[in-house]
């Protein structure tokens, strides 16, 4: 295992170098730079907009600057932006990425917990009328064209009934005299989460071992009530409740971003989950579950989705790798200032020192997902051994 | 005498599918003594594995038992909900299954597989006791400890059928069904699973029923056999008797075709043709069309069919015994 993680880690640095070379040229292939603009004000004098190259070190040939840049990046230096000038691209980052993180983490979480659920409930109650009003609903879901869908959710949530803010990451106005910054505030909001999260992982982790079936699931439904109290009780002390009225700003504004891309995304999974249920429902394993008078409720969720999980985890990884340029579009949409904003809006000024960063960390994600993908496979199914050769 | 665990009465099912029902069971009756073991024999298509999946209460989704009653330990199966046949299955009737290579979930280790059987039927036990019963198992079936932790398919085939017959013993059931536990074996596999089975049934005075093509193998696992023939049982008794007197001629016929049975050396005799097909109603003796030599009354439709006793607890169908 430690073998082949070292040899995946080295295609993956060869990988790695190769994207960042191709990105490079290729935002230099788009004609101008992020200083052209100088060129068309007639009050500049000639010469300013050869200067601003110059500080820039724009002036060099470009293959120059390309090792340049390759260098200073395994160095750990990329630059400064050329637009906020005095930010590097790591600042910009490190303020964006959460508040993307935080919004896409949470409609994965939920749209592969409902969609599995739902996918699995579908092959159970496969040839009834839910299961095909069902369906086509995910069908739809699945099929429609996001941006206009998203746009009618907007109308009717955000305009027509009102319920929802139209877009944004908080109302300004109720900030004004906020004694912290916003982002202060999301990240207790983060580590909260993911606290909570630990938690019940660890609730999960130390039940597993209980023969008592009933007494598992009771302790485990008690640590679950235990949580609840916990952060009614954490909500309500000490700093967290000057920061309650503000957090529950962000997450308002949250709802209906998550809720949208939800819809889009659980579909997919419900649709694979089916299909994959019903193939599993025809083995002898199953079979065999029901002569030992296990419930139908247990084979249904411990044997038949337990194995068909595999292939829906698969894609499920594939989707995480697309947060970030899947985010570019609904946080346009949804005025979301996250990493998809800054992508876009680096790439159309060109300031190629943040675009760079932001396409670099997407790689990194993406590759880094597909390591994980491959070790958590040898987990899920014990078929699947990674071999250190080969 | 020993007293009756299972007894199934003219048990009838058939399958509902768009060409009609196939009636796979056919006023089936049996019954099974503790500690007895029961052979069931018959060409493939013929309801061997129809009769093992009523027992269960386990069959098709489309199949349906019309008439009849299956009781075990006097109580009555035909009928009962489904939260109470949760109860009698795996602890009443456990099964081998034809084909059991698969039937392992693949990504469950085989001690947990066989620890959730027991915690079903028995949650007051505790875990340590659970590994101790499933070691000793083991040990009685020729398998490792260390099997508990492995996952199926760090098994070989013998050592999966080896487990699975562990697992069918984990809740000590009254009565285990063997549905062609070696169809899927190499031969000597085949055998040593054969005598691992023998062995553990006359251990444990098991109730055995011992389902199989192989009219041989019939003959060395069980005490008590029928042979069923396009859904119906044409004869049925101890096996030795039927053995040494066979009265049908379909026995007759395979017992001919079946390579040193019983020492002495004769021609084999070849079984022609195909068994009929279920979906049409048989007027007659079914099996007719391929039988060496019927005698005139034999599809004479006016004749009753029904097995009738032809010394103390040997039967066989009425019309062959005529002509025979
Ligand atoms: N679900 C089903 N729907 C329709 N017909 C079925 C179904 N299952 C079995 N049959 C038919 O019922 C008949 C009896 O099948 P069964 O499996 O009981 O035979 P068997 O004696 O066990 O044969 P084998 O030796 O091949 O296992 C066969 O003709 C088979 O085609
Ligand atoms: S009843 Fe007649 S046709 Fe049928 S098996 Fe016996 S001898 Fe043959
Ligand atoms: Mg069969």
């Amino acid at each position: 295992m430690g073998e082949y993680i070292i040899k995946r880690t080295l295609q993956m640095t060869v990988v790695f170098f190769l994207f960042l070379v191709f990105s490079y040229l290729l935002f230099n292939a788009i004609p101008g730079n992020a200083f052209s603009n100088l060129l068309l004000n007639p009050d500049l004098p000639p010469d300013a907009y050869n200067r601003v190259l110059e500080l820039y070190g724009l002036d060099k040939p470009l293959f120059e600057r390309l090792q340049l840049y390759i260098v200073n990046f395994f160095k750990g230096d990329f630059g400064y932006s050329y637009k906020s000038f005095p930010k590097t691209p790591i600042e910009l980052i490190s303020e964006r990425l959460p508040r993307t993180l935080m919004l896409f983490a949470i409609v994965n979480i939920v749209s592969f917990y409902t969609g599995f659920f739902i996918g699995k409930i579908l092959a159970w109650r496969r040839g009834s009328q839910s299961e095909t009003w069902i369906t086509l609903t995910s069908v739809f879901s699945y099929t429609v064209f996001y941006p206009w869908f998203a746009l009618m959710m907007l109308w009717v949530f955000g305009y027509k009934l009102g319920w929802l803010p139209i877009g944004k990451f908080l109302y300004p106005e109720k900030w004004y005299d906020a004694p912290f910054d916003s982002d202060i505030v999301f990240s207790s909001m983060i580590k909260f989460t993911i606290v909570v999260s630990l938690i019940q992982f660890a609730a999960y982790l130390a039940t597993r071992g209980i023969e008592s079936l009933s007494s598992r699931r009771n302790l485990r439904f008690a640590s679950l009530i235990a949580i609840f109290i916990g952060s009614y009780f954490y909500w309500n002390n000490g700093a967290a409740l000057i920061k309650k009225p503000y957090a529950a700003d962000i997450a308002y504004h949250m709802i209906l971003p998550v809720m949208v891309v939800t819809i889009v995304a659980f579909a997919g999974t419900a649709l694979l989950t089916r299909t994959t249920m019903m193939e599993v429902l025809k083995e002898d394993y199953i079979l065999t579950a029901r002569a030992k008078g296990i419930s139908q409720k247990r084979i249904r969720d411990r044997h038949a989705a337990r194995t068909a999980l595999l292939p829906v985890v698969t894609s499920f990884i594939f989707t995480i790798v697309t947060i970030i340029d899947g985010s570019v579009l609904t946080e346009q949409i949804f005025s979301w200032p996250g990493m998809g904003q800054l992508l876009l809006q680096s790439v159309l000024e060109e300031d190629i020192p943040v675009a760079m960063a932001c396409f670099s960390f997407v790689g990194v994600f993406a590759l880094v997902a597909h390591l994980l993908a491959d070790i958590s496979y040898s987990y899920l199914d014990p078929r699947i051994r990674i071999k250190s050769q080969g | 005498m020993s007293k009756e665990v299972l007894s199934v009465k003219n048990l009838n099912m058939h399958y509902e599918t768009l060409s009609g029902d196939v009636h796979a069971v056919k006023d089936v009756s049996f019954s099974v003594k503790e500690g007895e073991s029961f052979g069931l024999v018959g060409e493939s298509g013929c309801g061997k594995t129809s009769v093992a999946m009523s027992l269960l209460q386990l069959q098709a989704d489309n199949a349906k038992i019309s008439s009849g009653s299956i009781q075990l330990d006097g109580v009555e199966l035909v009928g009962m909900n489904e939260s109470e046949l949760r109860k009698v299955r795996w602890d009443g009737i456990s099964i081998v299954f034809q084909g059991a290579m698969n039937a392992w979930n693949p990504v469950v280790k085989v001690g947990e597989q066989i620890r959730e059987a027991i915690r079903e039927h028995y949650p007051e036990k505790s875990k340590a006791e659970n590994t101790e019963k499933i070691e000793s198992l083991f040990k009685m079936v020729g398998l490792d400890a260390a099997v508990i932790d492995r996952f199926p398919h760090e098994l070989s085939g013998g050592m999966k059928q080896r487990a699975i017959i562990a697992l069918a013993l984990s809740c000590d059931p009254k009565v285990v069904i063997a549905d062609e536990p070696t169809t899927a074996l190499d031969v000597v596999i085949q055998d040593q699973i054969l005598n691992e089975i023998k062995k553990v049934q006359q251990l444990l005075g098991l109730s055995l029923i011992y389902i199989s093509h192989d009219i041989a193998v019939i003959a060395e696992m069980t005490d008590q056999m029928a042979v069923m023939y396009a859904g119906s049982i044409v004869e049925i008794g101890p096996t030795e008797k039927v053995f040494s007197t066979p009265k049908h001629a379909y026995t007759r016929l395979l017992l001919e075709s079946t390579p040193s049975v019983v020492g002495e050396k004769k021609k084999l005799r070849s079984l022609d043709g195909e068994p009929p097909s279920l979906i049409n109603e048989i007027i007659g003796c079914s099996f007719s069309p391929r039988c060496p030599d019927p005698s005139s009354d034999c599809e004479n439709p006016i004749k009753e069919m029904g097995l009738v006793e032809i010394e103390p607890g040997h039967f066989a169908d009425n019309c062959c015994v005529d002509c025979g």
